[in-house]
């Protein structure tokens, strides 16, 4: 039998194959080593030192972490909301430099909903000063539209400025690159750092929306307004960045506006109708937990909203906003 | 006698399990680097990317168009936007995907405001889809549940600050800072000078609108999906229609084929999606709807393919009046392929 097998491939032959497996194999490699790049691609930027964003956050304090206040005047419910976390004056000293961060990404009038109302930003600059005797109020935020437009359309600029804040626009040189320790997509990414590093205290404030790609904005996306760049490619993976934004941003207070939420055709919206009446706003020191509350307001389960648990699993706050025991009140 | 097994010799052995392991090795170097994927030194070039602009160059042409719809006792409040698939999200953020999904090519965006009042100020979006079908997709797709018709168009509606209306391959928004009598007399105005001046091809439709029954059809309720109806990968171009009878709400649905044997890969590619997800096989009193009536928990789903269609309901509540109206669709479905057939 094997004498059989032998004739039908003799040395010759193997030698033969070999051989031409062999050239093949060389081809390749040498054809390999001619295309290889040792250098792989062209650094994109110049080398430089990365930044990490301060940690604003307070000290928690036992069943006074998340507030919700039922009302549809909007600086009475987060005057309400804030003074049931132990006031203001928990957040802010006497003397302290604070940044608030509204989501302003479109030039928007305020009544649609794709940005934070004017009124909020206001009344929160107003009690920063009058109640916490802040040295300095900023508003900033850098918008996906011409930034002075955005803030102006939205009224945000206007109000802040009345209530004494200075607004902050975005300039070039206020992008310093970041990497985000144990993060996936925020690596050697260039974002909105030279306002923070003036603030003692910040403060993120925004209204809840329907989103089309993320299902949800909310207080943990409105950090997405910190990243500079062409932004819009981690839209590809919007649940890992909210996340990790969550991550890199640890704020004093947020505050989710759920008095008029925007239901569908998010996150621009443009009509009236895109909004329902849910008279509900949150102050919380744990975004998370704000944001599992808010996608309630949506009609949505936090199941719904994968960022959540991943933010939640990344040790950036709680999913589940009942353990924190919210304070709950309602003002006429 | 089959042919002899030829014995493998250890060299041979050796060889291919050297060939495996540098597979293996190249596997295990392309995996381990995909998942330290670092965006801003691979795929994208930081250093040259821009940051937001706002509004990006405009286009002459776009601004002269745009500039010439300026209503009466109107101005221009800024510059022509124009923006293409690459930097609508810098316009419209998170939204830029549902366009660019559907064939997107251009949006050129104009603000006016009233010379008497400057909070009177309404912003103009016209999105080139490239097709009709596109425009009518993300037109449909994001249509107000209170919108309430508008003007002689067959598509167009308002709600209290906004107008919204399809014009050949063109999507127009235009949505006012307030609700205001002044400031949509002015946006009914930059609509009959868009229907005038933007030249459309007069032939373009949407031949499957025509297809829906028309008993009990609710009004503007048609909607196209151009990709991933109902979650399904396979139903693409699908219309659906909403219906009122015997009290229900049901919603049908259809999506013309290249040829029937498509059609019939596609129902059937839908019906094992269904039941892959869940559904479970219902009885039916039609006999022409056997084997095509699922539960979906607790929803009925009917698919069926006629010559060159994939048609059925979506999500019904009541079995009965989805089978009635699913018989409507096939016969109405059936008699087009007839008289196509006739001619």
């Amino acid at each position: 039998m094997n004498e059989q097998i032998d004739k039908e491939l003799d040395r010759r032959e193997f030698l033969a194959r070999a051989g031409k497996a062999g050239i093949s194999i060389a081809a390749a490699g040498i054809a390999s080593y001619l295309l290889y790049d040792s250098t792989g691609p062209a650094a994109s930027i110049e080398a430089q030192d990365p930044v990490t964003l301060p940690d604003f956050s307070v000290p928690q304090i036992p069943a006074q972490t998340m507030s919700v206040v039922k009302g549809y005047d909007r600086a009475k419910t987060v005057d309400k909301a804030i003074e049931l976390l132990g006031g203001i004056e928990r957040f802010v000293k006497l003397g302290e430099t604070v940044a608030i961060k509204p989501n302003v990404a479109f030039a928007s009038p305020p009544m649609l909903g794709a940005t934070t109302r004017p009124e909020l930003v206001a009344e929160v600059v107003r009690l920063c000063y009058s109640r916490a005797g802040a040295k300095q109020v900023y508003v900033t935020d850098n918008p996906i539209n011409d930034p002075a437009s955005c803030f102006a359309l939205s009224g945000i600029g206007k109000a802040a400025g009345q209530a004494g804040a200075k607004v902050i626009l975005p300039k070039d040189n206020f992008f310093k690159y970041t990497t985000l320790t144990g993060g996936k997509l925020i690596r050697n990414w260039p974002i909105f750092y030279e306002p923070f590093t003036k603030i003692d205290k910040l403060i993120g404030i925004a209204p809840v929306k329907h989103h089309h790609r993320s299902g949800a904005s909310m207080t943990m996306k409105n950090w997405y307004g910190l990243l500079g760049g062409r932004r819009n490619i981690f839209h590809q993976d919007i649940n890992t960045i909210i996340a990790e934004l969550a991550m890199m941003v640890k704020p004093t207070l947020v505050i989710l506006d759920g008095t008029q939420v925007m239901m569908t055709n998010g996150p621009t919206g443009g009509s009236i109708s895109d909004l329902r009446r849910v008279d509900t706003l949150i102050a919380s020191c744990d975004m998370v937990a704000a944001d599992s509350y808010g996608c309630g307001l949506l009609g949505l389960k936090v199941t719904d909203l994968p960022y959540l648990t991943k933010a939640h699993e990344a040790g950036a706050g709680t999913t589940d906003f009942q353990s924190l025991k919210p304070i709950l009140a309602t003002v006429s | 006698m089959g042919p002899a097994r030829r014995r493998v010799r250890r060299p041979e052995s050796a060889i291919s399990f050297c060939l495996l392991a540098v597979l293996l090795f190249i596997g295990l170097g392309v995996f381990i680097k995909q998942s330290d994927f670092e965006m801003a030194r691979f795929g994208i070039n930081v250093a040259t990317a821009e940051l937001p602009l706002g509004e990006s160059e405009e286009s002459k042409d776009d601004q002269t168009a745009l500039n010439s719809l300026v209503p009466t006792g109107f101005e221009t409040l800024s510059k022509t936007g124009v923006y293409n698939p690459e930097n609508l999200y810098e316009k419209i953020n998170g939204k830029a995907p549902l366009y660019t999904e559907s064939g997107f090519e251009k949006l050129s965006t104009q603000r006016y405001v009233s010379t008497a009042d400057e909070s009177l100020w309404a912003e103009l979006y016209v999105y080139d889809m490239g097709t009709v079908k596109n425009a009518f997709s993300v037109y449909s797709v994001q249509r107000r549940a209170e919108a309430e018709p508008f003007g002689p168009m067959r598509f167009a509606y308002r709600t209290a600050n906004a107008l919204y209306l399809v014009h050949g391959k063109y999507y127009v928004e235009l949505v006012g800072s307030t609700e205001s009598a002044e400031l949509f007399r002015a946006m009914a105005e930059v609509t009959r000078k868009i229907r005038a001046n933007l030249t459309i091809d007069p032939n373009a439709g949407i031949a499957e609108l025509a297809l829906f029954p028309e008993e009990d059809f609710v009004a503007g309720s048609v909607k196209l999906y151009l990709v991933n109806a109902f979650g399904s990968e396979g139903l693409t171009d699908t219309f659906t229609a909403r219906y009122k009878l015997d009290d229900e709400t049901v919603a049908a649905f259809l999506s013309r084929r290249s040829d029937p044997q498509d059609a019939q890969a596609v129902a059937k590619g839908y019906y094992e999606f269904l039941i892959n997800n869940g559904a479970t096989s219902k009885q039916t009193a039609k006999k022409i709807l056997e084997g095509k009536v699922v539960d979906f928990y607790g929803t009925t789903e009917i698919v069926f393919d006629t010559g060159p269609f994939v048609a059925g309901i979506h999500e019904a509540e009541n079995q009965q009046a989805a089978e009635k109206l699913a018989e409507r669709l096939l016969n109405k479905l059936r008699e087009v392929i007839n008289s196509a057939n006739n001619e």
